[in-house]
């Protein structure tokens, strides 16, 4: 397609925009760039997040950051073993007049004002509340109330820590494919970084320092569109499907692509998975990185910088190898485009 | 058997007027023989007889005796002459005679063999010289009246095999094998067998970029162009390099450096025509003639080691 001159200008404008917005993320969360660069193309992805990583390395003083720079409403609730639906939806007290009192819970305060929601800890909660997600995160809706509330500016962010494994569980395949990208956020490595992070007591007192970031940098309302306009805008040429089916091919039957990973049995490592709806979050978010790097085309390079993240959580491999998942799908990925030639 | 040098036993010097031919024999003849007794039939035995002439004078090869049968019994089964040079004193031929006896002797008996007459060719003059005969023992092989009962000609049985010890052999085998493997692996290693990283993928894809841009004018030929060149980059980088990684390519191959600007060149390029708006502005930013001139440049720089 064709980039009409005024999209052009409006897509310039809002690029500016998003590397701001970047930016003033980047004031408040140190050595987390392309944690950060991950989550502004899901924000113009209209895509779900969940982010993953050890206790204390800052995802939700990122997510915070995020919600405040995105502008609306917030709303965050922490998994535990015994969350039910009902306490997302509903909110169930003895109220001031000795009476007892539903009010619309966390998810259904704001309304459809509410445009960040940030489960924390998705994993201590419990699968029916998972599947209830899913409806919220796929339909953008909820019953409650006996009518139907809607969530028209909603991305749902949610993390997970890998310390523990007792009073978990996993999420479903099927929830995990809902989610357009699982970002790993790590210790920074540069020792400049860490010994600020540690020395510095602006990061002490994370409440403030989320305050430090401007409110509403982007238009949440205007999201929507936006993002619309970058799928239509950004070109992806013949060579660059033909590609990206190599890649899916590649990851989907490793074996027959001369494909290996050390000390794995490639012709039975991948089970499933690699959805054509991942793929075609692949290319979404693809292009939105194409975007933000200035570009009116997609190239390989964009598919590469957000394949782990939008691809690994969603190709399912044997069980044997499932413990071992994080190292054997970042050398999948590699290898992939190690191997499959571009152009 | 009779193969066995022997010190000079017999030394004939022969310098003789043979006043009845009216011809002057000259020269010394010196014959080495080998010992004199023990022959049996079959057997054969060399000599070699120095022969010194004046130093103008010559051999008439045409005067050597030809190897064939001498007599009924006696075989000239070779004969060579060697030139040895001439000083001031001399000129010395060495000739070398090779018999084979088949006289069946029924009891020891002493054989002769004939002497021989040299033609000495000196100027116009023409003389000869003598190489004496030779005689020798020869023994019967068998008696002459059986004394044991069965045919006295019944064939005896052949030796039988011995068993030799073949380790040492196998062992010297076995190091060869090693060795000449040692050696073809270093010869691989030296001429880039098998060895991706002496492979010269630039090479290779500079004629192919040539025959391409050749063979069409069409931009068909452009782009297939740009593939050749992006697969020998693979293989020099031993993975698909795009072109975010060319700045780390480059700083792996210090030798490439000096092209960075065309490599970036080519990269856009390539960018534009398979990703972007096809090979019309592609070519804007690398025209046909530069692809061409960028895969030499680039099977050059191979060439020098880069």
């Amino acid at each position: 397609m064709k980039i009409m001159p005024d999209n052009d200008a409006t897509l310039a404008d809002w690029r500016g925009r998003a590397l701001e917005l970047e930016h003033e993320i980047g004031k408040v969360v140190l050595g987390q760039e392309r944690a950060v660069r991950l989550v502004t193309i899901a924000v113009f992805a209209r895509g779900h997040v969940l982010l993953e990583g050890d206790v204390g390395v800052g995802k939700t003083t990122l997510l915070q950051a995020m919600a405040r720079a995105i502008g609306g409403a917030f709303a965050r609730i922490e998994g535990t073993i015994d969350l039910m639906p009902a306490d997302l939806v509903y909110d169930a007290r003895i109220g001031e007049d000795g009476r007892p009192r539903v009010d619309p819970g966390p998810l259904l305060r704001h309304g459809k004002e509410l445009t960040v929601f940030f489960f924390n800890e998705i994993n201590r909660a419990r699968p029916q509340l998972h599947s209830m997600l899913l409806r919220v995160m796929s339909e953008g809706s909820v019953a409650a109330f006996g009518r139907e509330f809607q969530f028209p500016y909603l991305q749902v962010f949610a993390d997970r820590n890998r310390v523990e494994r007792e009073e978990t569980f996993e999420l479903p395949a099927a929830a995990r494919d809902r989610f357009f990208m699982e970002v790993q956020v790590t210790t920074p490595q540069d020792d400049r970084l860490r010994r600020s992070l540690i020395f510095d007591p602006r990061f002490h007192d994370t409440v403030s320092l989320v305050r430090e970031v401007r409110e509403a940098v982007v238009d949440h309302t205007a999201l929507g569109s936006i993002a619309k306009t970058i799928q239509h805008s950004i070109h992806a040429s013949d060579a660059i499907e033909a590609y990206t089916t190599r890649l899916w091919d590649a990851v989907r039957f490793p074996e027959r692509n001369g494909i290996s990973v050390e000390g794995v049995a490639m012709d039975r490592l991948v089970k499933g998975g690699a959805s054509p709806r991942g793929m075609s979050y692949l290319v979404r978010a693809a292009r939105v990185r194409a975007w933000l790097e200035g570009r009116d085309m997609v190239v390989p390079e964009d598919l590469r910088a957000v394949f782990p993240e939008v691809m690994a959580h969603r190709i399912f491999f044997d069980a044997v190898y499932e413990l071992r998942r994080d190292t054997i799908a970042a050398s999948l990925c590699r290898a992939a485009f190690e191997s499959v030639p571009a152009p | 058997m009779t193969d066995m040098w022997v010190p000079p036993r017999l030394s004939a010097s022969v310098a003789l007027l043979l006043a009845a031919n009216g011809v002057q024999a000259e020269g010394e003849v010196t014959l080495h023989t080998p010992r004199g007794f023990g022959y049996f039939i079959g057997d054969s035995f060399a000599h070699e007889a120095i022969i010194e002439l004046d130093p103008a004078a010559s051999l008439d090869p045409a005067s050597l005796p030809r190897p064939g049968p001498l007599t009924y019994w006696l075989e000239l089964t070779d004969s060579t002459l060697e030139d040895l040079g001439a000083d001031a004193m001399a000129r010395r031929y060495r000739l070398r005679l090779r018999y084979q006896t088949f006289y069946a002797p029924l009891e020891p008996r002493m054989l002769a063999t004939p002497g021989l007459s040299l033609a000495v060719l000196d100027g116009d003059r023409r003389s000869s010289v003598q190489v004496p005969g030779w005689s020798f023992l020869m023994s019967p092989l068998r008696e002459i009246v059986s004394t044991r009962a069965g045919a006295s000609l019944a064939l005896r049985p052949d030796v039988t095999r011995g068993a030799h010890d073949l380790t040492m052999a196998h062992r010297v085998a076995a190091a060869s094998a090693v060795v000449a493997s040692a050696a073809l692996l270093a010869l691989a290693w030296v001429r880039g067998w098998g060895f991706g990283r002496r492979h010269r993928p630039f090479a290779a894809a500079a004629r192919e970029v040539a025959r391409r841009l050749a063979a069409t004018q069409g931009p068909e030929g452009y782009l297939a162009s740009l593939l050749v060149l992006h697969r020998a980059f693979d293989v020099a980088a031993g993975r698909r390099l795009l072109a975010d990684d060319v700045a780390s390519f480059l700083d792996s191959r210090p030798g490439l450096r000096g092209i960075a600007r065309e490599t970036s060149e080519f990269f856009e390029a390539s960018r534009q025509a398979f990703f972007g708006a096809g090979a019309e502005p592609a070519s804007a930013v690398l025209s046909r003639r530069d692809l061409a001139a960028f895969a030499r440049r680039l099977a050059k720089l191979e060439r020098a080691g880069a």
